[in-house]
């Protein structure tokens, strides 16, 4: 079971009061996950844990200390509220410190459902046994992941604030190989109602990708126009929201830093029907109501209509530069201000040779003032010409900056957002230019 | 940010939840450095808890077997961590965990199931046993391929990893003085501007008991201090970083110490601030002398994951990744050239991946991955041996955690030296157009393991047999087998490290587990370098 508000707030209360030092913030966190892994089309592991965790932060004369526990007896929450202030006392002054929040208001998301929080061991195994048959029936060979879990969580400050949130999580993944090992496909999807996952959309799809891979051929590296699927938009994008950091662009070491110590907001850095918001009350992807420190969520844009129109201030950074803390984000959408594009209109306007990209995998930053990013494609490549697959195509390297990939003139058409795992609510794009460096002969 | 933001996303991309986005996206703010484990304020006492440990084995798994399991194991840990992060002349966090509780794993049919809770006592320990049971039963109803064990050793002992002093001995000012001691060696160079530093510390204490009558108990420690410094050039937009150089390792507090670490908080100023005015990268082809803190994640990503029988096998298909080795080119293929010799070991002292026995009991032990530059053994577990008709495990399961399930992981893969002391000086004397490597960069790979693209942290132009003066914006890709057969030269056994990576992710629901990999000064001919900055 999970925990309950009126059980945190006890938990909560109980801590608080034995906090001896000035300011005090405490969290408390419940998880319950239920998993179940397939592969080579037979069942490999299958699991069901139970988290929970109370951890705390004190400031004695500004003095900072942290401590947790998984014990919720008065003697476990006593020692770690004592841990916790030994640290403190032994710590240098926190230059980071400002008092905690009094009571705010929080509006909720939503995000919870019982059948995820609940799911059927037998139901969950049918499903499956169900995808091992028709993989094999296919003669294909299947892998995959199906998880669910919930989580409860609650907050609360020695100046009177408290939170209690729940949510859930319900995700299937799949990737399926030929029998011969030479094509690989790949789909998944989440839902925080395990009744609105989809799986046998995420099966077929997988299952389709592999087999229309088949006898993929080479071709040369270089700069190519590309139709991405929402899945390689969220490999490549799916972390956004974290590189707006304020610090970081006013000490100059971000690809929003300007000349001078300056930054880029206010400027136009993007297409200007890129949009890149966090939502929490957005019906696909809701989001905790509560972000940073506790501050009350809120909508916000990081980039509207292509202008860099927010940096993520922290609570601490805000009051140094004379600026209000971001409330947010809590999860990340892009969106077109216009109208959003078909898979089959982006296809059809592909006029020169142009990549289907499904996924993009072992991504890393190569360098970080322009965002430049290195990978490989994975699981789905065709090339379009004349509007049609013609074919699929071996996997590639590429070496690309983010920053150009979805400047003004880049982007040619976006697609409508889907849910992805993460928190993100993300568009197929299509791109004019996206540089690929070497084959790659994985499957 | 980014550097960290896009590994994060790399290694956990379908494992995120709601829950996890604060942490994902790097917004959450204090203690955000340690790894998602449960904590406990039982802070200062060592060995487990003072109950009889063998009393809830035995309900575990006499109630399994009672249920009809065929094998079961249970394994109770507690894992304490400290973390101490500082930035410039400030202390940002410090902070400590524990994390304690139980798993039961089972196999019913040929198929596991495994539960665990965190309530350390007889009737949860009965009621978790039940619903791994439970699992199992669930699903062997559509099992196709049961799963069956090749039998380990009864054992039983005790066992603790190689440390002088215990770091969680160490009083919390001791490493605060060191990170801030560390940083000023940095700030105090000319044109550095940031310099983030931390260390972690680990210890793992382990009990296991199996159906097989297996028990024992491990207590591991290991560590990793480490840091970054940044040069900003504002007038140009430029800024460069240096990381550290040295590794995590399966040692003790002794590793602050023994190892110069003041010197090269220094040194990475200098480097830092050279970066902003070293020469761009020309592409092309080059030799190169890669330097054991740059060579050992390539060893890692390229030979020690294509190793990993799991993944050959296609278990790892949804997430790591396959293989390009698969069982019918053991002993076949030439996998590099004849002077490359790979072992896999987890007996190697200060090994991260060094233990006393694996997850299931068996015994550490040292094989032969590449012989005379033959691909000739592979990385098993007891589920993993029989698929390719061996007999007994080469003791490669692990769990990070108390309520992860175990699965095959790395042992430390390293590769030999030359069994003659060749120095480093000797291996450049021999190039005339080539880069020096040091350091652990942006790294890259393909889910096959084949083509990778490897950065570093600092990179020396070779001129006619002399290192000329620094590069900058370098990066190198290659295949794994056209890589390693264009090894011409191993440096000795003066010129051996055992650098480590703390973190390496595999697995669904994701798991970190901690590896080493030995390594000399190695040289390579005519390799493809770019230009990072170019692209």
């Amino acid at each position: 079971m999970l925990l309950t508000e009126q059980e945190a707030k006890k938990i909560t209360d109980k801590i608080l009061s034995f906090v001896k030092a000035d300011d005090a913030q405490v969290s408390l966190r419940n998880v319950k996950q239920s998993h179940l892994r397939f592969a080579a089309n037979a069942f490999l592991t299958s699991g069901n844990t139970v988290e929970r965790s109370a951890n705390i932060t004190v400031w004695t004369k500004g003095k900072r200390g942290s401590s947790s526990t998984t014990d919720f007896d008065d003697a476990s929450l006593k020692a770690m509220v004592e841990e916790a202030e030994k640290i403190a006392a032994i710590s240098p002054v926190d230059p980071q410190y400002l008092p905690t929040l009094g009571q705010q208001k929080y509006r909720d998301s939503n995000g919870y459902a019982e059948a995820t929080a609940n799911i059927s061991l037998d139901a969950r195994a049918k499903k499956i046994g169900g995808i091992l048959k028709e993989s094999i029936k296919d003669n294909v060979i299947s892998a995959g992941f199906h998880e669910a879990e919930a989580t409860a969580g609650a907050q609360a400050t020695k100046n009177g604030n408290f939170n209690f949130e729940k949510d859930t999580d319900a995700s299937l993944s799949m990737t399926v190989r030929t029998a011969d090992g030479q094509s690989s496909g790949y789909f998944g999807r989440s839902h925080f109602d395990i009744n609105k996952l989809d799986t046998e959309r995420i099966a077929r799809e997988a299952i389709r990708k592999a087999i229309e891979g088949q006898n993929a051929k080479s071709i040369e590296p270089g700069i190519y126009n590309v139709i991405l699927e929402p899945q390689a938009v969220a490999d490549l994008l799916g972390g956004i929201s974290g590189e707006f950091d304020a610090r970081r662009a006013e000490e100059g070491r971000s690809a929003f830093s300007s000349l001078g110590g300056k930054t880029k907001l206010g400027e136009k850095i993007f297409d200007e029907r890129i949009n890149i918001y966090s939502d929490p009350w957005n019906a696909e992807i809701p989001a905790s109501p509560s972000a940073q420190a506790g501050i009350p969520a809120e909508k916000i844009y990081l980039v509207k209509n292509g202008v860099l129109e927010n940096l993520i201030y922290s609570r601490f950074w805000a009051k140094r530069e004379n600026a209000e803390p971001t409330p947010g984000p809590v999860n990340t959408i892009i969106e077109s201000s216009g109208k959003a594009s078909a898979m089959d209109a982006m296809m059809q306007n592909s006029n020169e040779k142009t990549l289907l990209i499904s996924r993009f995998w072992y991504i890393r930053t190569t360098d970080p003032r322009t965002a430049s990013v290195t990978g490989l494609t994975r699981d789905g490549v065709w090339l379009i010409e004349k509007g049609k697959i013609a074919y699929p195509v071996k996997n590639l390297r590429f070496n690309q900056s983010i920053i150009q990939m979805l400047a003004s003139g880049n982007v040619e058409m976006i697609g409508k957002p889907e849910r992805l795992s993460g928190g993100t609510l993300l568009p197929a794009l299509k791109l004019k230019e996206f540089n690929f460096t070497s084959q790659s002969e994985a499957v | 940010m980014l550097v960290v933001l896009l590994t994060l996303v790399g290694v956990y991309f379908m494992t995120i939840s709601r829950r996890d986005f604060l942490r994902v996206t790097g917004i959450a703010l204090g203690a955000a450095a340690i790894p998602s484990w449960v904590y406990s304020a039982d802070l200062t006492s060592n060995p487990l808890p003072d109950f009889d440990k063998n009393k809830l084995a035995d309900a575990a798994l006499s109630s399994a077997k009672k249920l009809g399991a065929s094998y079961a194991d249970i394994r109770i840990s507690k894992y304490r961590i400290e973390s101490v992060s500082a930035r410039e002349r400030e202390i940002q966090a410090v902070a400590k965990g524990q994390n304690y509780g139980f798993g039961v794993r089972v196999l019913f049919k040929g198929t596991w199931g495994f539960a665990a809770s965190p309530l350390v006592n007889e009737k949860e320990v009965e009621r978790v046993t039940r619903e791994a049971v439970d699992i199992a039963k669930a699903n062997s109803a559509f099992q196709t391929k049961p799963i069956t064990l090749v039998d380990a050793p009864k054992v039983s002992g005790n066992w603790k990893s190689s440390f002088k002093r215990d770091p969680f001995d160490v009083p919390i000012d001791e490493k605060i003085e060191f990170l801030l001691k560390l940083n000023e060696a940095a700030l105090g160079v000319k044109g550095v501007s940031f310099v983030n530093s931390s260390m972690s510390w680990v210890n793992e204490q382990k009990f296991l008991a199996t159906t097989d009558g297996t028990r024992v108990e491990q207590y591991l420690i290991r560590g990793v201090p480490s840091f970054s410094v940044t040069a900003i050039d504002r007038a140009k937009g430029d800024f460069q970083t240096r990381n550290s150089l040295a590794q995590g390792k399966g040692a003790g507090w002794e590793y602050t110490t023994e190892y110069d670490w003041l010197g090269e908080a220094k040194r990475a100023g200098e480097e830092a601030v050279g970066k902003l005015t070293a020469k761009p990268i020309v592409p092309g082809e080059y030799d190169l002398v890669l330097h054991p803190s740059h060579l050992f994640l390539t060893i890692h990503e390229s030979v020690g994951h294509s190793t990993e029988l799991d993944r050959a096998l296609l278990w790892e298909a949804n997430y790591a990744g396959t293989s390009f080795l698969t069982p019918d080119k053991t002993n076949k293929l030439q996998f590099g050239s004849k002077i490359v010799n790979f072992f896999a070991d987890r007996t190697q002292e200060n090994g991260l991946a060094t233990t006393g026995w694996d997850d299931e009991g068996v015994p550490g032990q040292k094989w032969d991955l590449v012989k005379d530059g033959k691909f000739v053994g592979w990385q098993t577990t007891r589920s993993l041996a029989p698929l390719i008709g061996e007999k007994s495990s080469r003791g490669c399961l692990h769990a990070d955690s108390w309520n992860s399930v175990p699965f095959p992981r790395m042992p430390n893969v390293s590769l030999a030296p030359a069994a003659k002391d060749v120095s480093a000086d000797e291996l450049i004397s021999d190039v005339k157009n080539g880069i020096m490597i040091f350091g652990r960069g942006s790294y890259s790979i393909d889910q096959q393991r084949y083509n990778f693209q490897f950065g570093g942290q600092t990179f020396w132009e070779i001129k006619n047999g002399k290192i000329t003066g620094m590069l900058r914006d370098v990066a190198y890709q290659s295949r794994t087998t056209d890589f390693w057969n264009a090894c011409d030269a191993l440096g000795g056994k003066s010129t051996y490290e055992l650098p480590g990576t703390f973190s390496d992710g595999k697995g669904q629901p994701g798991q970190s587990s901690a590896v080493s990999h030995g390594c000399p000064v190695t040289r390579f001919r005519k390799i493809n370098v770019l230009n990072t900055a170019a692209d």
